[in-house]
């Protein structure tokens, strides 16, 4: 048995305000909304990030904590890779987000920084992982 | 016991979904009795005789928001249209609070004292889906003419009770939203009708039912799921709210929640 990473599930309290949200803060573009207002996709490349609305958490019978701006932050966050990850902070801050650490050079050579969104979710703003160096090839001893 | 086989929600306008979580009809086809479990929601519910066309004798019920089980009379070919309200709506569709009539209902002359506009309803119809484009448009017409609205505040704080299925406290509920308790329990009173408390009580047990009726939990499952402290205290949950016991479920119709 194996298994994927299919999607990514954020229940908010508005999904067509966390989606313009989104856009405005992250410059992700939205997939789709579903018409019921209840449920959107990002495009965000290979792994889906998607949201749907708090009323979906009871329609399939789950219970959660909701997440609320000033409420103390659930403990996962979302990592967002960009090119230029002290603009992306700015820019984010001006539309709105909560800034928790200004992005900070870290010893791997990423540029790492977090927000909350406006439903208090934290929110990574990074720089790529910087390319590792080849690996050697296996059928190479290095004790030779 | 119930008349579920003959319960059916009906497919909602879009623009109806703001206030409105469904339109049912049922039509009962033998005597007995009708069990009516706190679900924390209001209706509008218009009764006839489903044998007669065109329909002239219409009785208008609203029912407030209960905390308790009761059981209502029914007698073969009753016919009811009903539309669930959602919490927070009460007040816009009817124009009073719905704490004015926790745990009773308005029937018949009450409910027209109560609000007039619903005399509307009884004109005589011409057939069962005539009463439900009436009961449809009655609500889409007061929403459109009430100056009330649920503020942002008051839907959020709203939807925390129910995505949590009634397991967080009026303490957490307040905190996440940086407002007092006190605010917190005005605001739930005057959406739902119920104190924080018994509402969040009302959506724990309806969740528990649901564990236990659609996800066929073990009762054990079932009380740890829903944030009971153990089975006995969802046992007695059950009698009190429901009547019944978790071991013993009966076929109740269980709604459809939206919040």
């Amino acid at each position: 048995m194996s298994a994927r990473l299919g999607y990514t599930i954020l229940y908010v309290a508005d999904v067509e305000a966390t989606v313009s949200f989104y856009e405005a803060a992250f410059g992700l573009r939205r997939k789709f909304i579903h018409e019921s207002n209840l449920y959107a996709e990002m495009d965000t490349g290979q792994t889906t990030l998607s949201f749907a609305g708090e009323a979906m958490a009871e329609m399939n019978g789950l219970a959660i904590r909701p997440n609320r701006k000033s409420d103390l932050a659930a403990g996962f966050e979302l990592a967002l890779i960009f090119s230029d990850p002290n603009d992306a902070y700015r820019k984010a801050v001006a539309a709105g987000a909560t800034p928790v650490k200004r992005p900070e050079n870290k010893p791997w050579g990423q540029i790492v920084g977090y927000v909350r969104d406006l439903n208090g979710c934290l929110v990574e703003i990074a720089s790529a992982m910087p390319d590792l160096p080849p690996a050697r090839p296996h059928n190479q001893s290095t004790d030779e | 016991m119930t008349l579920s086989a003959c319960y059916s929600e009906l497919g909602l306008a879009a623009d109806l979904s703001n206030e409105v979580e469904a339109v049912w009809t049922s039509v009962s086809d033998r005597a007995g009795s009708y069990r009516v479990l706190p679900d924390g929601r209001c209706d509008i519910i218009v009764r006839f005789d489903a044998g007669q066309k065109p329909v002239t004798d219409m009785t208008v019920v609203i029912t407030g928001p209960i905390t308790r089980f009761y059981d209502v009379a029914i007698e073969p070919g009753m016919g009811f249209v009903g539309v669930r309200i959602r919490p927070g709506c009460f007040e816009k569709v009817l124009g009073f609070e719905p704490a004015e009539m926790a745990n009773s209902n308005l029937i018949g002359p009450d409910a027209l004292a109560a609000c007039p506009a619903l005399k509307s309803l009884c004109m005589p119809a011409q057939d069962q889906a005539e009463l439900v484009a009436r009961v449809t448009d009655f609500v889409r017409q007061r929403v459109a003419n009430s100056r009330f609205k649920l503020t942002p505040l008051g839907r959020s704080v709203i939807s925390a009770f129910h995505a949590s299925g009634g397991r967080l406290r009026i303490s957490d509920v307040a905190g996440m939203h940086d407002v007092s308790e006190r605010t917190v329990q005005r605001l739930v009173v005057k959406a739902t009708g119920l104190a924080p408390k018994a509402f969040a009580a009302v959506l724990q047990f309806h969740r528990a039912l649901r564990l236990l009726r659609d996800h066929r939990l073990s009762a054990a499952d079932a009380a740890l799921e829903a944030g009971f402290s153990d089975q006995a205290h969802m046992s007695r949950v059950f009698r009190r709210m429901g009547g019944f016991s978790p071991a013993r479920l009966p076929a109740v119709t269980l709604v459809s929640l939206r919040d």
